[in-house]
């Protein structure tokens, strides 16, 4: 996957480049915002991490712009700047993602990772944690039988399916229900309250103990390890 | 008081008085005037009597005497006496000799002015009494009265009529006072109202308009202050966001590169040992570990120290909003779920859908520095209870407690100073924080007018923190 790297501060772009490079990411790097504008005339990249404070063109000014001409290319912002304004403004914009420095690298792996499975390329369609294997393309869910010490694969609804998928994409963050249902129905389409619980309820049958933890009063996480 | 109140009340009441003392004292020089006027009246009147008698009794000597009877149309009284005799009289004069006594003096053309009481009425009375012959054998008395009622209403008549306008005087002059005050001091009124209605972090010019040089002025220099408070307001704003970005760059290439270190060590050690070492290996060495863990304290000092910048007051950008505190929370917790997992810990949050209207970043904020609190300072698989509850006079708690050691209560008031870590130097060590969450969080509530209480959890056996916020909400209607 390529990915397009506008930050200005070079000792930054560099480290970043370099973790980047060693989880296979084919890394280009400008330093300024009208260089990125110029480098995404082209569909040569997959996607774009940006920095907002640039020099000559503010990081939402480029995001605006390259949204403006329908581009559906995914985009994560790195930034100090941390008040809620400016996030609600960044994911406002068409941003994906939004991560406020200093960030843990792996969280951006993380997000990277859901995108990069978003965009389907195959080799990273496949999920693995703890014994459960989510294919994310076939629409498959394996499990680890420690008897037979080969892969199980299990039938889930569709809907179960997609909760499934939502928790291991987002593994080691917190789902809210809200956030779970807006993901299993469209606009208008009508909710029962406890769909959610109900669809848990029928997973956690199949999956491993505590494999979904539940916070009460927050929502529902897969721990990532 | 206002000055207007001020002004017009002390005018009105400065003239009132001055006008009253000075129709008395305008009063009594005019009654006394008046009395010296009706006295030289009856004076005149008793001359011009004995000089009408004195010639008539002059051609008339032989006649008999007989008393004449004069009918008086006016006010006054008279009486001549010639020998003890009365010659004539007005008809509303009695027969008998008006005197005070003391008459008829013998000190013959002396005035003798007096008062007496005939015909059921007070007179003013002159007596005076001629010698005709020089042997003094014949003495003319002339005695002329005339009522003080008529007297004292004439004056007062008068006197009335001058000082009545005064008095209207004084009414439409207290009116135009009012109106004069009151239009004098509209510019200054206008600009009390314009500055009254500003919120504190407002710094663009006044757009008043003033006629008057003094309030110009003084306009003009508010202008110039609020220019030069807004462009150091601005200046310091974005001092905080240059600061932050200038330390959060280099911070998050230092938790880069030693992520980059840790990984390259990995792979070094992979290829010369030929035997695998693990990642968490690497990550456990007491030196990763050191750094790993000062990195992430420098940039948790960094963030509080920015943070404690931009909630305080003269900072804070106030506009507040009305927002789901049950949302809010969620996404808190969420935010901290990483260290809490680390300590596998277990938090519950108890919460209806209330909106709160505030100063949403600052809430968040808040939040995460009580919740991470009760992260740090709870052990290994601790509680954390996160509760919202309205209360009965619409007040808005927010109470978090752990099941942590908790904070001695002695120790309650000065947490919240700058700094100040319970325990001092014994504080552990290896729980990261620089004492200005709580800080931050008093920063925050005293903005939002909220209190703060620290207790014993009764549930949890930790410490307890309530945040009673006053503001008036509403209860979110449920969509489904």
């Amino acid at each position: 996957m390529r990915i397009l790297l506008v930050e200005d501060d070079l000792p930054l772009a560099t480290a970043l480049q370099q973790s980047l490079q060693t989880e296979g990411f084919v890394v280009n790097h400008v330093n300024n915002g009208s260089l990125a504008l110029n480098a995404l005339s082209t569909p040569d990249q997959d996607m774009l991490i940006l920095d907002l404070g640039l020099p000559d063109i503010d990081g939402l000014d480029v995001l605006k712009q390259l949204r403006d001409k329908k581009s559906t290319l995914p985009v994560i912002i790195l930034t100090a700047r941390d008040s809620i304004e400016s996030k609600v403004q960044g994911l406002d914009f068409g941003a994906d993602d939004y991560l406020v420095k200093p960030f843990e690298i792996q969280e951006l792996m993380a997000r990277l990772r859901v995108i990069e499975r978003r965009l389907g390329t195959a080799s990273s369609s496949l999920i693995c944690i703890a014994g459960v294997k989510l294919d994310t393309y076939a629409h498959k869910v394996f499990i680890f039988d420690e008897e037979s010490n080969q892969d199980i694969e299990i039938t889930l609804s569709k809907k179960e399916f997609m909760v499934l998928k939502a928790l291991m994409e987002n593994a080691g963050r917190i789902l809210s229900r809200e956030a779970i249902e807006s993901k299993l129905y469209h606009w208008g389409e009508e909710v029962l309250s406890n769909a959610v619980e109900v669809h848990i309820h029928k997973l956690r049958k199949y999956l491993p103990k505590k494999f979904i933890q539940n916070i009460r009063g927050v929502g529902y996480i897969i721990n990532s390890c | 008081m206002s000055i207007r109140r001020y002004l017009v009340l002390t005018l009105f009441s400065v003239l009132t008085l001055i006008t009253f003392i000075a129709a008395i004292q305008g009063y009594k020089e005019s009654m006394s005037q008046a009395k010296e006027q009706f006295d030289q009246q009856l004076l005149d009147f008793a001359n011009t009597l004995h000089a009408v008698h004195h010639i008539s009794d002059l051609t008339l000597t032989t006649k008999p005497i007989k008393t004449a009877q004069v009918t008086q149309q006016g006010s006054f009284a008279f009486q001549i006496w010639q020998n003890q005799q009365l010659v004539v009289k007005s008809n509303n004069a009695p027969d008998h000799l008006i005197t005070n006594n003391k008459l008829i003096t013998k000190n013959h053309d002396e005035n003798n002015f007096f008062e007496i009481n005939f015909l059921q009425q007070r007179w003013r009375a002159l007596a005076k009494s001629h010698l005709i012959t020089q042997d003094g054998t014949s003495i003319v008395n002339v005695v002329v009265a005339q009522p003080l009622k008529t007297q004292f209403a004439l004056s007062q008549a008068l006197i009335l009529a001058a000082v009545t306008p005064m008095i209207v005087a004084i009414v439409i002059l207290s009116v135009l006072i009012f109106i004069i005050i009151t239009q004098g001091l509209k510019p200054l009124h206008q600009l009390r109202a314009e500055l009254g209605q500003r919120k504190s972090n407002d710094f663009s010019p006044l757009t008043l308009q003033v006629d008057n040089t003094e309030l110009a002025d003084v306009v003009v220099t508010l202008n110039q202050l609020f220019k030069r408070l807004d462009i150091a307001f601005q200046r310091e704003h974005h001092f905080a966001s240059d600061a932050a970005h200038e330390l959060k760059t280099p911070l998050s290439v230092l938790k880069i590169n030693t992520h980059n270190l840790i990984q390259d060590f990995a792979k070094r050690l992979a290829i010369n040992k030929k035997d695998l070492v693990s990642l968490i290996h690497i990550e456990g060495f007491a030196s990763i570990k050191a750094l790993t863990h000062s990195v992430d304290r420098m940039g948790h000092i960094i963030d509080q120290i920015l943070n404690l910048n931009r909630t305080n007051s003269s900072q804070m950008l106030t506009a507040s909003s009305c927002f789901n505190i049950n949302i809010l929370l969620q996404q808190v917790i969420s935010e901290l779920y990483r260290n809490i997992m680390l300590k596998e810990q277990t938090i519950e949050l108890e919460s209806e859908n209330l909106l709160l209207s505030a100063h949403e970043f600052s809430i968040h904020l808040l939040a995460v520095n009580l919740i991470s609190n009760a992260n740090k300072y709870t052990p290994i698989g601790g509680k954390i209870l996160v509760s919202v509850r309205q209360m009965e006079n619409k007040q808005i708690a927010l109470c978090i407690e752990d099941s942590g050691a908790g904070i001695d209560p002695q120790e309650y008031q000065r947490v919240f100073d700058r700094f100040y870590r319970v325990g001092g130097d014994q504080h552990d060590s290896s729980v990261i924080g620089c004492g200005l969450g709580l800080t931050i969080v008093k920063h925050i509530a005293d903005l939002h007018g909220a209190k703060i209480i620290l207790s014993r959890s009764s549930i949890l056996n930790g410490l307890k923190v309530d945040v009673i916020f006053p503001m008036l909400v509403e209860r979110e209607q449920e969509n489904d």
